[in-house]
Formats: structure tokens, sequence, C-alpha cells
């Protein structure tokens, strides 16, 4: 079975440095909203969770995808997402169970698109989980 | 980078989908008047961020400029400003700090707060590094800051709520993913060591900046950010991060700060006999303040924005205690019941006031009390050391401004209403009440540190305690280039400690990195100007050598100098309570120890000439000349 990120909440302290190595690897920048894991922390509700993409065996939210944008990559187990074909009718936002996919604005297009978790299908070790701290996030 | 710092960053990114508006690096300043309404904005220019980095250093910079000397902090004319650092926000290990700058209500001199949490980096997030607010709102208000855009909105509704409440309703009005500081019900009344709050705890604490928001009719300022910060190197990020997150975790004090937090440091002073006690009549205490025994109302560490370490307690009701708690809310108030500590520490963050000053100005009280300048009428009850219900009831009357808490709520200037002779027995430095829970009288650089140290009594503008480690006498020369006496309660050499320490933290406030995973802080290890150049390269490809970090270090401190010269500050007020100076300590390894004035005032000379300051603690007219002269 393909490798996958599996994320420990008790664990996690709400750094955001994995939704920060998200964010720059994929943009440039930095904002830990712009990223495929996000962190709901709630200092006054007393939690912190991570929110990523669990690549499921049969995803909803290709499913539920209108254009064609979300598919499930046979070969590595990702479940993909191309924005080109993105039409931002969040289908996928509202069938994935995880809440894992996020709306982003691509500014030079002036237009918003879904994003996830691409799986860092290009390294040994996804980035999110090579700067965790605490060992909350694990890729296994 | 180009001269004017305006130059479109080509993109790097794969995606290449950013508008190049987003990846510039600049450093931008809104000025926002609340007596008029109007707001304005202009870039920092590239020399000057290169002279001051940011954080700390660039408000300073416009603190000189704006903040007309002598004029009543609590009045529309001082100058407020939230600045973030070079570094904030860039997701680099530790990037959550900014500042928090004024002239201080509470000791009528500087004031700056440095500040964690999440607030400055969303502030960044949101497309805006600096806030400078003067006037005063004609009605409560708050600033909402949005990518750029700012608005001054009606806070009628949250005015009178306390931290919490007030951070609660407007993420119900607002929506959850939003970044509040704020003020409690003590700034409002403008107590004079108001805080301002980020969250449950983080805490732009000192100097009673609070009451400055308070004066300005401003509960909050409120940021959501969907930009972001640019990195010049996004390439190398992932790299650098996990390597400094590799070296920061394998440090022993580290893994400990992160394990339980600062209250480490109880059991260490303790035995050591340095911790204030009963208002410093005593210098030891009870060890149920012990960081395994506080440890036990914990539920969960937590970190600052983008920190390893992680030393945050979310404890059953709120959120710490610090060290600086335990004893100043604890010992020093003679509680020793941990969970009675705990809930004072709560409390304190609830109402928006400085846990130093609240616990360094009722302890003060409860002594006048016992000598007879107060009694069960002039203070409404009677005031004794580890009356829990007592203590909590005054906090709740400061932060009213009822009863004694009204005159406790002028902090050092109550000093008016009791008596001149009570300041003897007053735990403070140009009015400003000590925030290191230290007993200096054993250890010298520590008590220099505070007597010099630019907003008051205060140790994390140089927390020289190297010395007190025993280490090899070549390290202690590598890192402050000479050799140092290593023997903590000598006088020798101590100026050079207390030079290093106070220009390295001049930087890292103005990094807006945490103290923590610095050299300097609690280990000789950690980060230096090394990995600060390392870190600046990737985020924002400016480079920066070490002279260069120390000739910036001396800036900032020298500014800072001026602006307390010319609020009147001279070489008779940096000084030690009077107690540091005539009572020696009763306990522990610390019995007998206290600071002699005549050595004292060589440490101080010594130390005046390392900065380059004249006998009377002033820079050199040349100095105010060129540093006047990045004015343009």
């Amino acid at each position: 079975m393909a490798k996958k990120v599996y994320a420990s909440f008790r664990l996690c302290t709400g750094c955001e440095l994995c939704s920060s190595a998200c964010s720059v690897m994929n943009f440039g920048l930095n904002n830990p909203r712009r990223s495929g894991i996000t962190i709901k922390r709630d200092l006054f509700e007393r939690y912190e969770v991570q929110h990523i993409c669990r690549h499921c065996e049969e995803p909803p939210c290709v499913e539920a995808c209108i254009s064609g944008a979300m598919i499930k990559n046979t070969e590595n187990g990702l479940v993909e997402h191309d924005e080109a074909k993105c039409v931002g009718c969040w289908s996928c936002m509202m069938v994935c169970p995880y809440d894992a996919i996020v709306q982003i604005r691509l500014e030079a297009e002036d237009r918003i698109v879904a994003f996830k978790c691409d799986g860092c299908p290009e390294r040994d070790t996804p980035a999110c989980v090579e700067v965790c701290p605490t060992e909350a996030l694990v890729y296994q | 980078m180009t001269k004017d710092g305006d130059r479109e960053r080509e993109l790097k990114n794969s995606r290449g989908i950013l508008a190049p508006e987003l990846t510039r690096m600049r450093s931008n300043v809104y000025q926002i008047d609340l007596s008029k309404g109007e707001i304005k904005s202009f870039d920092t220019p590239l020399e000057i961020v290169r002279s001051y980095l940011g954080g700390r250093g660039l408000n300073m910079y416009y603190l000189y400029k704006y903040l007309k000397p002598k004029i009543d902090p609590l009045s529309p004319d001082n100058v407020l400003i939230f600045g973030t650092g070079l570094l904030t926000g860039s997701g680099l290990p530790n990037s959550g700090r900014f500042n928090i700058s004024a002239k201080s209500p509470e000791s009528s001199v500087l004031g700056d707060s440095n500040c964690g949490g999440f607030f400055g980096p969303e502030l960044r997030f949101a497309g805006v590094d600096r806030l400078i607010i003067t006037g005063r709102a004609e009605k409560p208000t708050y600033v909402y800051v949005e990518d750029g855009n700012i608005e001054l909105r009606e806070a009628g509704r949250y005015w009178g709520l306390n931290t919490l409440e007030v951070q609660k309703s407007l993420r119900e009005d607002l929506g959850r993913d939003i970044q509040i500081a704020c003020i409690g019900q003590a700034g409002e009344n403008l107590v004079r060591f108001a805080n301002i709050i980020n969250g449950v705890k983080n805490a732009a604490g000192r100097g009673g900046l609070g009451a400055v928001m308070g004066s300005k009719n401003l509960k909050a300022v409120v940021a959501r950010g969907n930009l972001g910060v640019p990195i010049a190197h996004p390439e190398q990020f992932v790299e650098k991060v996990r390597e400094i997150r590799d070296y920061l975790t394998s440090s022993k004090i580290v893994q400990t700060l992160g394990r339980v937090g600062t209250p480490l440091l109880y059991e260490v002073s303790n035995h050591l006999g340095a911790i204030r006690t009963n208002n410093s009549q005593l210098n030891a205490f009870e060890d149920t303040l012990d960081a395994e025994v506080v440890h036990q109302y914990v539920e969960k560490m937590l970190s600052c924005y983008a920190c390893v370490v992680h030393c945050r307690h979310r404890n059953y009701g709120g959120e710490g205690p610090e060290y600086t708690t335990t004893v100043l809310l604890g010992a020093n108030v003679g509680i020793s019941d941990t969970q009675q500590m705990v809930e004072l520490n709560n409390l304190c963050n609830d109402l928006g006031m400085d846990v130093s000053s609240t616990g360094t100005i009722i302890a003060w009280a409860i002594e006048l009390f016992q000598k007879g300048y107060l009694n069960r009428k002039s203070a409404g009850r009677e005031l004794e050391f580890g009356d829990y219900e007592m203590v909590r009831s005054l906090m709740t009357d400061i932060s009213r401004r009822t009863g004694l808490g009204d005159v406790l709520a002028e902090s050092t200037r109550a000093v008016k209403h009791f008596g001149e002779e009570t300041k003897d027995f007053l735990i403070a430095v140009k009015g400003l009440p000590q925030s290191d829970p230290h007993d200096c009288r054993y250890l010298k650089s520590f008590a220099l540190g505070i007597a010099v140290a630019s907003r008051g009594a205060d140790h994390l503008r140089n927390r020289p305690t190297l010395d007190i480690m025993d280490l090899p006498p070549e390290l202690m020369k590598k890192i402050y280039g000479v050799p140092i006496d290593n023997n903590p309660t000598s006088y020798r050499t101590k100026e050079h400690m207390v030079y290093f320490h106070e220009n390295i933290y001049s930087i890292i406030d103005s990094l807006g990195i945490c103290k923590f995973v610095c050299h300097g802080f609690n280990s000789p290890r950690l980060l230096g100007y090394k990995h600060f150049s390392d870190l600046i390269k990737v985020a924002t490809d400016l480079d920066f050598t070490r002279k260069d970090f120390e000739e910036i270090a001396q800036r900032i401190v020298d500014l800072e100098r001026m602006i307390n010269n010319r609020e009147g500050i001279t070489r008779k007020d940096d000084t030690l309570p009077r107690r540091y100076f005539d009572e020696p300590m009763k306990l522990r390894l610390g019995k007998g120890h206290r600071i002699d004035r005549e050595k004292f005032q060589e440490m101080l000379s010594g130390y005046y000439r390392l900065r380059g300051w004249d006998e009377n603690g002033s820079p050199s007219p040349e100095r105010v000349r060129q540093l006047e002269s990045l004015y343009g």
C-alpha cells in the first residue's frame, strides 16, 4: 500500500510549521491558509487538529467533481487536483469527510479554485512531515 | 534587491500563479489618526530597513520621529506602534513575534513590549507590517485590518468585556479566522500596567500599553490575512526549517522548556536563594511552585506561531503560568498553594493586567500594611501575605479602579499617595516594577542589566546569566570578546555581558523571533548572528554580516537611550531598588549578599564607556546627529 501522512492531534502543538512549509513550497510565499494541510486551532475552545487529504481509496471528492479536475491516480494512489480545470463549484469541499480542501485565490488569473494536499509526489517525504517538530505527522 | 526595495520579484514558484504585488519584499506602514479618522500609508525605505530591520528596531525609529517629548502618555498625543519583525510570519522557526511600542503610562519613559502568539504573523498575512496609531477616537473603536485594507469600526458592544470575552464575541461576529490584540477592563480603566492580549494569554505585557489603547478608546486591533509573506528562496525553505528545527530540538534546554515551560527556572533560583518572596523581604520560598508540581495543572503544551519549542501551557482553565507568574503571583505575595497561584494567573490575564507589575505592586502594598503606611480603614481590608481571597479581590478592584485598587492602579506613582519614604520598599527601576522573579542581589551582571534596561526594571532587554553556568573561560571569551570573571558575585567585567546581551536581544526583537531559541538567553548555544544571516537570506535575499548586526544593535540601544534622555532620564535613574543595596539577602546561597553602591557605580561607568555614552549616560552630540541624519 502507498505511504500516507498520518496525523495525531494529541501531539500537535498548533505551530503551523507544516502549513507554512506547504504554502512556501507551492506558492513561494507563506500563508498557512494557502496550504494542503491546515490546522484548525481554537485557543478558546481548546483544540488543535490537522486537516489533510487522506487520499481515500474511493474519494468522494472525485465522485463529486463536476469538471474532471479531481482524479484518483491509480498508479501512485494519490488524489490529484488540476487547478486549470477547476471551475470553483466547491462540490469537493462539501463532500470531503476530512475538511481537507481549501479555497485559494489565483491572483494572476483573478479566480478562486480548490486546493488540497498533492502528496508531494516529487519528494521522498512530504514537506509537512519533514518540518513537524513533534512527530504529530508521520509518513508510513 | 534594488536600492528602492520596490523591484517586482521574478516569480519563482513552480505554479507561476502569483501576482507580482504579492511577491515583493517591502516594509509598509499604515498611519491611523483616530481623532480625525484618517488613514495613510507609505513604505519604509530599504535603507532604513537595513539600518533597523523591523520589529523593535523600526518601532524605535518611528517612535523617536513621531513621539513629542514630555507628553502625557494617556493623551491623544501618544504614539502607539504595532510593528512586525523582519522575519515575523515568514514561517521560519519561531518567527511569531512582534513589538508594541509607545511612551509608557507606567514609567513615563520608553514603553516597548514584545509579544508571541499568532497576531503578528496574521498582520503580515494581511499585508501590513506596521501600524502607527495616534489621536483618540470619539467612541469605543476597533481597527479592522484585512488584506491591506483598514477600517475603523464601532466597538461599543465590546466595551466592558474582559480579554477572553471580547475575543470570543469578535470571533462570533466576524468569523473564527481572525487574530485579535485587545484590552480587558484594566486597559479601559487606564490601569497603568494594563497589557494587550492576543489569544488566551499571549501578552504585550510590560509598560501599560493596554492603558494607552484604553486612552485612545481603542478596544482591539483585528487582523485577517489572505495574502502572505513572500519568501525569496522558497526552494531552500523546507531544508532550512528542518536544519534549524533539528539543531534546536537537540538542545537540552529547548527539550526541557518544551516539557514544562519556564517554571523550570523556579527550582534552580530557589536553590540559589533568588526568588523574590514577600516583596523581597525574603529570597526563597516553598517547593510547591516547582515546575513538576505546577505541571500537574497542565493539560497540554502549546506553540506560538512556527515555534519548535512549545513552552506554553494550557492549564485546566486558561493558559500559563510562566515562571514569572509562579513567583510574582505566588512567592512574592506569599501564595504557596499551586492551584491558587494558577487561578490568579488566569484572572490576571482575563482582566488584562501585567502579572509582573500586579504581583510587585500588591506585594508592596502588603508590606506597607505591615509597616503601618496602610491600615484596615485606608486599605478597606486586612492585607496579609498568603491571603488568596484578598489578592484576588484586590486584582479585580485594581482593574475596576475601586477603593485601594484605584490607588494601586497608578503603579509606582502611588508613592505620591503613600509618601516618598514608601519608595524604599518598592522593587522598581525607572518607575517600572521589576519583571523577572530574580532577586538580583547575588548575580551582579543581572543587577546591572535591570538597572540600565531601556524600559525600566526588566530582564528581557539583556538577562546576562551565563556567568552562573561555570562555562570554560575560553568559551566565555569567545562569546563576549574579552575574558569574563566567572564569579557571579564579582563586579568585574560584567558590563561586557550586559552590552553583548543587550545587543543581540535588540536584534532578536527586531527580527520577530523568540529569545528562547537564541544564543545567550538560557544557553551559550542556539541561534546567533550567523543563523540570523542565513534565515534573513532565505526569507528576503538581503545580506547582513555580524558587523552589520552589531551596528544595528548599537543604533537601536542608542536611539532608545535618546528617547529616554528626552524624557529626562540620566545616570541617577540607572539604579536599583534601595533594598538591593542596603539589605543583605537572608537565605540559602545568596545569604549575606547585597549590591555595593560604589562598585555598582564603577560597573555602570564601565557600561557607559562601552556604549560610548558620557558619564551622565547620554550618547554624544555627534552620535545623536548621526542617528537623526537617517530621518533625511
